[in-house]
């Protein structure tokens, strides 16, 4: 059996492809600053082309998550996480009565302030869960902790969520 | 109603579907379930933001490509370390050498030198005299290589020696005149003690300070002088007592750069006196005209003496 290498170009893609954009948003989630994130993907994927040789195609992943979290400890400056909704409801929603839309929308803000205002730890587990939609096992391995630890921080996201936004 | 995720992945297990029948329905029924659902329906309905992933990969492509035109090969050993290096090693080569090497002084003619040695013993070299020494472990071994003439201020510590082709003079702390010429040595205690030893003749002689000794063919002989520092520093003038005078004429050649043409004259002589630095026919007439020994200057700076 032959091992996949890096230095490939279909399979260099092909890694692109797969996790380019939960690099892109894994990084995003963490600073809100969405060029950031891009460049720091981009370099990130730079340093894999140059280290191609040395990086074991099963580690790709890891090695990928490890590079791009160094950079964004080193370097970036945090924003706030702004995240639009999805206006997939919006054919159902149209029947529904305009006290309501409005009741909606403003939930919509809440909860999108809550989610800014999370303690970064929490705030990467829970969009990765919600919106990357990634088990928590694979949340587990990007960030490089334990799934508990991961099953922790979601629950912790929820709890703060739920005291940010009050009774509804 | 608290106590249903106290469980601190209880939340987490709701979201992904792993919690029991029992717990779910329990939670169904808790005042909270209501706002945990909103939070999370709503929540699945974020996006992030638009991400075109071929675009990013051709950026990705034209970032490596641009990396490899403008990448400089960076040597693991860059090559101002090795220059670094030569240089280093030319620098500790030199100060090994320089600190092994001795330490010269010399005057010439007329010329006085103060040398200050490393312990800030003071050596006052006159005329057409030399000191050399080792500055390194210098406190372990203080000794100077000296010909000529030279006062001798030495700081405490350990043994002081001065080595001359002569003799040799010990110390351990004091001041003393040393002259060591060609068949001539002479040393003068101003402070201290000092051990003067010539294996040559067998003389080993302690001075006490205001003693003197020379040895002058073969024989040592002592006498007392009441000087507190020797005057050829002190005021500028050479003074003798009782000295042969082929070591006064020594003398008055250094300070003055002349040469003194002694062939016709008796210089079985002993002066007692001094002769000035400043002043070439004062210092003649000072030393001669008491001997009765006339002088003529002739040319190449040489002067000729004859007995009246």
């Amino acid at each position: 059996m032959t091992m996949k290498s890096v230095c490939e170009k279909e399979t260099y893609k092909a890694i692109f492809h797969t996790y380019s954009e939960t690099l892109r948003n894994f990084i995003y989630y963490k600073c809100g600053d969405l060029q950031q994130a891009e460049d720091i993907v981009q370099d990130t994927f730079i340093k894999l082309w140059k280290n191609c040789a040395k990086v074991l195609y099963k580690k790709v992943r890891s090695y990928l998550f490890t590079v791009a979290n160094n950079a964004f400890l080193n370097e970036v400056a945090h924003q706030k996480v702004v995240l639009e909704y999805q206006k997939s409801n919006v054919k159902e929603s149209t029947t529904i009565d305009p006290e309501f839309l409005l009741e909606e929308k403003e939930f919509e803000e809440k909860l999108n302030e809550a989610i800014a205002s999370l303690p970064y730890r929490q705030r990467e587990v829970f969009l990765l869960s919600r919106v990357d939609k990634k088990k928590y096992s694979e949340i587990s391995e990007i960030i490089g902790i334990t799934v508990k630890a991961v099953e922790k921080r979601m629950s912790l996201a929820l709890v703060t969520l739920r005291k940010k936004i009050g009774n509804v | 109603m608290k106590k249903q995720y106290t469980d601190d992945t209880f939340l987490a297990r709701w979201i992904s579907g792993e919690l029991t029948p029992e717990e779910l329905e329990a939670f169904k029924a808790s005042g909270d379930y209501k706002t945990f659902k909103r939070i999370n329906d709503k929540a699945q309905q974020l996006k992030s933001p638009s991400y075109d992933k071929e675009a990013a990969f051709s950026e990705l492509l034209e970032n490596i490509d641009a990396k490899k035109k403008t990448t400089k090969v960076v040597k693991l050993v860059p090559n101002w370390v090795y220059s670094t290096a030569a240089v280093l090693v030319v620098t500790l080569g030199i100060l090994f050498f320089m600190n092994n090497r001795s330490t010269h002084f010399k005057t010439s003619y007329g010329e006085q030198l103060v040398v200050t040695l490393p312990d800030h013993s003071k050596v006052n070299l006159n005329a057409n005299s030399s000191l050399e020494f080792k500055a390194k472990h210098w406190e372990e071994h203080r000794i100077v290589r000296f010909q000529g003439e030279a006062f001798f201020d030495v700081e405490k510590g350990t043994s002081f020696k001065v080595s001359s082709n002569q003799g040799t003079v010990e110390v351990l702390g004091t001041e003393f005149n040393v002259i060591s010429r060609q068949n001539y040595f002479e040393v003068r205690c101003y402070e201290g003690r000092v051990r003067v030893l010539n294996p040559d003749n067998d003389i080993e002689v302690l001075l006490e300070s205001g003693k003197a000794i020379r040895i002058v063919e073969n024989k040592g002989e002592t006498w007392v002088f009441n000087e507190v520092t020797p005057s050829w520093i002190q005021t500028g003038e050479s003074s003798f007592i009782n000295t042969p005078l082929k070591q006064v004429i020594i003398a008055l050649e250094n300070q003055y750069k002349v040469k003194i043409d002694v062939s016709g004259v008796d210089l079985e002589r002993r002066f007692t006196g001094s002769f000035t630095h400043n002043d070439l026919n004062l210092a003649l007439k000072t030393v001669f005209e008491p001997l009765d020994i006339t002088y003529t200057t002739t040319g190449n700076n040489t002067i000729l003496l004859k007995d009246k």
